[in-house]
């Protein structure tokens, strides 16, 4: 599967989007994979401190990193277990590129803006006579998911690895 | 003779913290044994064994059991129709550039949902799509299943179930029962609020998590209409603004559920089906009001009765401001299937205080119904509390950790408000 099927994978598996059809699907992941790219190409300072931490393996959860105000917990525990799951598949993933692209994920969340996709996408909420500029859940991840490949180096699309990790392909 | 009572209920709670017993068989058990050891007889019109306690008694909350089906009823409906998920999805719609607004968003739809419906079946109402979409726009997991659970227990005083169970079985009129459910519903409103908003007050969690063994299959539905969405305000606006009585109220709900989603040749079938439904969704608490109302009954046998006033009253505190500390120190009684679950043993208990006479009616009604507030939320061993929690990810104890703080404060406010108002 290329980025886009796995974005649109990952929007259909979004709340919300349980009756969305799988063009729309197509062409908002299609838009949120852009706004990654164009995230990534840009320079922006990062400003961000990152701590490393074990216990991102949980019952339900599997936690690779986690940001809030500024600082970006990166799981160590975690980032072992995506290895080994890549290892697995005979993916050439290292420990290093995996932890450059945690941290820029969590970058990426620091850095877009979800106003500025949600105009890019287009959606408007509809509730009888009211009109207003719509939320599309998941968009952001998508885009998180391209800047973090593309400042990473990582050898495979984290979209791919989630997938992986969730057990899902 | 009360001693050996007190005992034997001692035991009743550990066979079902242990859960060697389920709750409802371990109360039927316990009903059965303190008539046995109160010297009811076995036989006779009144106050036996047969009759009084397992014949008379299987029925009181006879008009409860209706109540909770026709609740599960119109909760069944609302998932159904996809009226609670459109809720749900709306709001994420228009709010989810703010993860507070979309917090609050699930709050508001998780009161109407335990305002038709209690427990599990509420939780996933509000649940199923509320708490991964909270998770999606930024919400920690325990704070995204804490926000459903403090909405359905906000939502707890404005359900008709539960006043028809507060008036069964302390014998209070439903009027006094409204009473003091609407006084007590701005205090779980608030504590709620100020709850969802401490959680999100250090902004959006941004995180990448993979979800592992969630349950995937969500049932696909198309969006409800947007005026179908006013249905779960249809029974507490009758109940409380129109004072229709409980049952009427809840099918009027369902009647605006069918018309509003369902074309008229779906009609029949739509209806009969999700009716059906209802029954399993309310098959564990209509089992478990058998055995309160038995248990019930077996407290006020006239032996169980002259055994446990004295002591009970012995130990009850009697000013206002005892009442306040010590019953809002004993809270944690109401957790794990203690002695102070209102939907168990805490219905005997307040059947005691009733039949001794120890405090007011309303007292009692205000009492059960403040530990109602922290039980519907915090209660690890819940189905509500185990459900949302697990669905989120997170286990139910650190949810219990969460959420208990501001239960405890519901709970205390609802003392309070109990021993100014009725003591
Ligand atoms: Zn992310």
């Amino acid at each position: 599967m290329n980025d886009l099927e796995l974005a649109v994978e990952l929007l259909r598996d979004t709340p919300t989007h349980e009756n969305r059809t799988g063009e729309q699907l197509r062409s908002w992941a299609q838009t949120a994979l852009e706004y990654g790219d164009e995230l990534a190409d840009t320079d922006m300072p990062v400003d961000i401190q990152v701590v490393e931490r074990e216990g991102g393996v949980r019952k339900g959860e599997l936690l690779l990193a986690e940001h809030q105000r500024g600082t970006v917990i990166v799981y160590t525990d975690a980032l072992r277990r995506t290895e080994e799951v890549a290892r697995e598949r005979g993916w050439a993933v290292t420990r290093e590129s995996l932890r450059r692209a945690a941290v820029a994920h969590e970058v990426a969340h620091h850095q877009l803006d979800v106003r500025e996709l949600n105009r890019r996408l287009g959606h408007t909420a509809r509730l009888g006579p009211f009109r207003l500029r719509g939320h599309v859940a998941g968009a952001d991840e998508i885009a998180a998911h391209r800047f973090a490949h593309r400042r990473s180096g990582l050898a495979v699309s984290p979209l791919l690895l989630t997938a992986a990790l969730a057990g899902r392909n | 003779m009360g001693i050996a009572i007190l005992i034997l209920m001692a035991v009743g709670v550990l066979l079902m913290l242990t859960r060697i017993l389920p709750t409802a068989f371990a109360l039927a058990g316990l009903a059965l044994g303190i008539a046995l050891i109160s010297g009811a007889p076995l036989t006779g019109a009144k106050d036996s064994i047969l009759t009084g306690v397992l014949q008379n008694g299987a029925v009181t909350l006879a008009a409860t059991m209706i109540a909770v089906l026709l609740g599960s009823w119109l909760g069944t409906l609302l998932d159904q129709t996809g009226i609670g998920g459109t809720l749900v999805r709306k709001i994420v719609e228009f709010g989810g550039e703010r993860p507070a607004v979309v917090a609050l968003g699930v709050f508001a739809v998780s009161i109407l949902c335990g305002s038709i419906t209690g427990s599990a079946p509420a939780a996933m109402l509000a649940g199923v799509v509320g708490i991964p979409a909270m998770i999606a726009v930024g919400l920690r997991p325990v704070a995204a299943a804490g926000t459903v659970l403090m909405g359905i227990s906000a939502g707890s005083p404005l359900e008709l179930p539960v006043w028809q169970f507060m008036s069964d079985a302390l014998g209070a009129p439903v009027s006094e029962v409204r009473t003091v459910m609407i006084r007590l519903f701005p205090i779980a409103f608030v504590v709620g609020i100020a709850y969802v908003l401490v959680q999100t007050r250090r902004g959006a969690r941004h995180a990448w998590a993979v979800q592992l063994d969630r349950p995937k299959a969500r049932v696909r539905r198309g969006d409800a209409p947007w005026y179908a969405l006013a249905t779960p305000l249809v029974p507490i606006v009758l109940a409380l603004g129109f004072t229709v009585p409980i049952v009427p109220s809840l099918l009027a709900g369902v009647v605006y559920a069918l018309v509003t989603t369902t074309r008229w040749g779906d009609l029949n079938e739509r209806a009969l089906r999700s009716l059906y439904k209802g029954f399993e969704v309310a098959a564990p608490p209509i089992a478990l009001f058998v055995a309160i109302g038995m248990l019930l009954a077996a407290v006020k046998l006239p032996g169980a009765k002259t055994a446990l006033t004295p002591i009970v009253a012995a130990i009850s505190p009697s000013s206002p401001i005892f009442f306040v500390i010590v019953f809002a120190a004993l809270v944690p009684l109401c957790l794990f299937r203690g002695p102070l679950n209102v939907f168990g043993l805490g219905a005997g208990v307040a059947g005691v205080l009733v039949t001794g006479g120890i405090y007011p009616m309303t007292a009692v009604v205000g009492l059960m119904a403040s530990y109602n507030q922290v039980f519907g939320v915090s209660d690890p061993t819940s189905t509500q509390t185990v459900w949302a929690a697990q669905y989120a990810g997170v286990r139910p104890e650190r949810s219990m950790l969460s959420t208990l703080p501001f239960t405890w404060v519901v709970g205390l406010g609802g003392m309070v408000l109990t021993a100014v108002l009725y003591l």
